[in-house]
């Protein structure tokens, strides 16, 4: 890997503005948001209007899990999980 | 996949028991089947394979645009190490399982964070991830010809150029511009730096944080957010 910057003409395009002045507050690590990330999309799926401010800052602010977040909603949605208001073991 | 629990009185006396699960039944406890040794364990833990290969394939297909090779003897490799890989991960945290969503939900979880995160090195096996400080020509790249929001985006772009020079240290621009500007994936740097997900996250919300802050005290920026929750643009860090 190559961790010299070679110089180059570089411009800032306007997605890359949004992206580095994205509010990402308040805080959740990867971490919580791995640990969130069943609960809260079990949550969506039962009701689409659920708000976790945290989660949703995160998911914005981070594309990795988001994907992951998305994923995992389509496959339950695929399946015809519903997400019943059922905790706990299957 | 709940199985049924046993009707007291039917043929069997003394307290009531949950039933058995029957051949190919999910385990109404997955956490006692997957650690009660014995034939129980043996069975479950072939069905949370099962599990862990229907997620993997269900990511890997998602991001299949994404592989160099997606052929089908690629995925179904890709596909089925991801499983393992993710069913060793679940293994090792099954003690953490509180029960607040459904088992099955939690362990998927594990294979679309493991298959995800796969295809994105595989993606990026063969390009170079180039570490680059800060070095800006010009103003931004137009998004409206409207000639009043070039030069407002201009003199924004032209102050967070400023700014970024100088709040941020050397390590901060360069993880920024990978990740918020180049759009390398967070895993593949995380990779080439020897870091993790979660730190490289970390240092990309201190850089937002740094450069709001800047920006607002320089009045580029409302004191009071104007990007609500509802309106903050979907761009993320590691997206192109």
């Amino acid at each position: 890997m190559n961790t010299v910057p070679p110089p180059r003409p570089r411009t800032l395009r306007p997605e890359a503005v949004d992206a580095l002045l994205l509010d990402t507050t308040p805080w959740l690590s990867c971490e919580e948001c791995f640990d969130r990330m069943d609960t809260h999309v079990e949550a969506l799926l039962r009701d689409p209007t659920t708000r976790d401010p945290a989660m949703d800052r995160h998911l914005r602010g981070c594309a990795a899990c988001d994907e992951e977040a998305r994923s995992l909603l389509a496959l339950l949605a695929g399946e015809g999980t519903p997400g019943s208001g059922r905790g706990g073991h299957d | 996949m709940t199985a049924p629990p046993s009707v007291p009185g039917r043929g069997r006396s003394g307290p009531v028991r949950t039933a058995e699960p029957g051949p190919g039944a999910e385990p109404a406890d997955w956490v006692a089947a997957l650690t009660c040794g014995g034939a129980r364990q043996v069975a479950a833990t072939r069905q949370l394979h099962e599990l862990m290969l229907r997620a993997a394939g269900h990511q890997v297909s998602r991001m299949r645009g994404a592989l160099p090779n997606a052929s089908a003897t690629t995925v179904d490799v890709i596909v089925n190490q991801a499983a393992d890989e993710a069913m060793t991960a679940l293994l090792a945290k099954l003690h953490t399982f509180e029960g607040r969503s459904r088992f099955t939900t939690w362990a998927y979880k594990f294979a679309i964070l493991q298959a995800a995160t796969d295809v994105r090195r595989l993606q990026w096996q063969h390009r170079e991830v180039e570490l680059h400080d800060l070095d800006l020509a010009g103003g931004p790249a137009a998004r409206s010809d409207s000639p009043e929001h070039l030069a407002e985006a201009s003199d924004l772009a032209a102050a967070l150029g400023a700014s970024m020079r100088t709040v941020l240290t050397p390590h901060q621009r360069r993880v920024a511009i990978a990740l918020l500007v180049d759009g390398v994936p967070i895993d593949v740097l995380a990779d080439r730096l020897g870091s993790t997900r979660g730190a490289l996250y970390k240092t990309v919300h201190d850089v937002r944080t740094r450069l709001r802050a800047d920006l607002t005290g320089k009045g580029y920026l409302p004191v009071t957010p104007s990007r609500s929750h509802e309106t903050v643009p979907a761009t993320r860090a590691g997206t192109p």
